[in-house]
């Protein structure tokens, strides 16, 4: 019986911890990494068109 | 670290609750949602609302703008900040968001939050558009105005003139129209260098009581040695006999030709041609004792106006003429030659008549950023080379 019980008990935990990782990974990390990627890109060819590039060119 | 560890122990291994189907939808929602957002934050920081947000904008850049033609025209069609300012081009967009990182750092510490430290950077501001509208040919301003949709019939014959060759070459609008949104920076229209730099030595010229000189820059003429009371203007470039001096003042003798209709308040270079000397004042272009006729009723045939030859005696400051105008038609030369080969080649200015040069010049020069004296100079260089100055002439 009390066994049963401890496998309900680690089962609902086992549960809400999937959840809360799912929830936790498409919510939060996944766009942050997402807006990181695109401002670090941002970033590089701004520095690109300081340092090599120049101004954006036509159609560039 | 205990949480990143427990974290990664249920991502690695296969959900063992959540059905593929809720991962697959949550995800795919929670796409349509990140998207969605992402988007309308950019577009959020491309409207005129956020541009004028801070005051460094709201002050300056916008209220220049509400003066001019992109803000209210006959079409009711208007341009805000970012139709001219950011690129369409989604990578230089985004390089152009994260460039306004470096606006957010001057909007913190304040690099140009009055209005005094705002013009002062303006020029190194404006610099940095022209370049990039330089580089890209103008291309948020072609986003609109395509040289393509031009109809070249509707087009005043001036404008044609001179977009046509434009198109053809796909020139870079801001080329030409500068300043057409916003103010052009004060040192373009107020200072040039190489003009100052001759008026400087001007300075220490000295002048010997007898001989002849020419003026640096347009000074102020008045009747008496002290300088009360004023009588007229003496143009740049004009030809000056220094008769007296004394103190600050010197006494000069201007010989020149005016029309003997009207009041006869501005004197001219020689008989017949409108390239302008000095304006006197109308009480004493009139009845002033300084002036000494010579000649009178001399009758131009192409006007049918009678001219007099007069030299007027009037007093102004020292240190504002220089020996020979070589060097102020140097300068001049220079400034005419940079000023219209940006938007065309630049007529010989052997090429009309002293007379044709004033309309001429007066119908281009709203196109260049000179200043009120340097365009005396330049008009009077043009008139003193014309053809009816130069042997080789058309």
């Amino acid at each position: 019986m009390g066994e049963a019980n401890d496998q309900g008990e680690t089962r609902s935990s086992g549960k809400r911890r999937e959840w809360l990782a799912f929830l936790f990974v498409t919510a939060v990390v996944v766009p942050l990494l997402t807006i990181a990627a695109v401002v670090g890109y941002g970033f590089v060819v701004w520095m690109l068109q300081i340092f090599v590039l120049g101004p954006p060119g036509h159609g560039g | 670290m205990k949480i990143i560890a427990a974290l990664w122990n249920t991502l690695k291994r296969p959900p063992v609750h959540i059905s593929l189907g809720v991962i697959i939808l949550v995800s795919f929602l929670g796409g349509i949602i990140f998207w969605g957002g992402f988007n309308t934050a950019m577009e959020v920081t491309n409207t005129e609302k956020f541009c004028v947000s801070c005051h460094e904008m709201e002050n300056n850049v916008y209220q220049e703008l509400q003066q001019t033609v992109h803000w209210s025209n006959r079409s009711g069609v208007r341009a805000i900040c970012s139709d001219c300012h950011v690129p369409h081009n989604w990578t230089d967009k985004i390089a152009r968001k994260m460039q306004a990182s470096k606006e957010v750092w001057g909007a913190i510490f304040g690099t140009i939050n009055t209005p005094e430290k705002f013009e002062a950077k303006r020029l190194e501001l404006a610099q940095h558009e022209w370049s990039r509208f330089k580089a890209n040919g103008s291309q948020e301003c072609r986003n609109c105005h395509d040289y393509d949709s031009m109809d070249w019939d509707e087009m005043s014959d001036e404008a044609r003139r001179f977009m046509e060759p434009a198109a053809e070459r796909g020139q870079s609008c801001v080329d030409c129209h500068k300043g057409i949104a916003h103010q052009l920076p004060q040192q373009m229209g107020s200072v040039d260098p190489l003009l100052a730099g001759l008026v400087r030595e001007a300075t220490s010229v000295s002048l010997d009581e007898g001989e002849t000189y020419f003026s640096a820059k347009s000074v102020d003429l008045y009747t008496d040695a002290e300088r009360t009371e004023q009588a007229g203007v003496l143009q740049v470039a004009t030809e000056v006999n220094v008769l007296e001096t004394q103190d600050d003042s010197v006494k000069l003798e201007i010989a020149a030709w005016r029309k003997e209709k009207g009041f006869g308040r501005v004197l001219y270079e020689d008989f017949g041609q409108n390239i302008s000397s000095a304006v006197l004042d109308k009480d004493i272009a009139q009845h002033g004792a300084m002036i000494e006729t010579h000649q009178s009723d001399v009758v131009d045939e192409l006007t049918g106006l009678p001219w007099g030859q007069v030299s007027v005696t009037l007093w102004a400051e020292k240190g504002a003429y220089l020996g020979n105008r070589e060097a102020l038609w140097e300068t001049a030369g220079q400034t005419y030659r940079d000023a219209c080969s940006v938007c065309h080649t630049e007529p010989a200015p052997e090429h009309f008549d002293a007379n044709t040069w004033p309309a001429m010049f007066s119908g281009m020069v709203g196109f260049t950023n000179m200043s009120a004296p340097t365009q005396e100079l330049v008009l009077k260089y043009l008139q003193m080379h014309s053809s009816d100055f130069v042997d080789a002439a058309h």
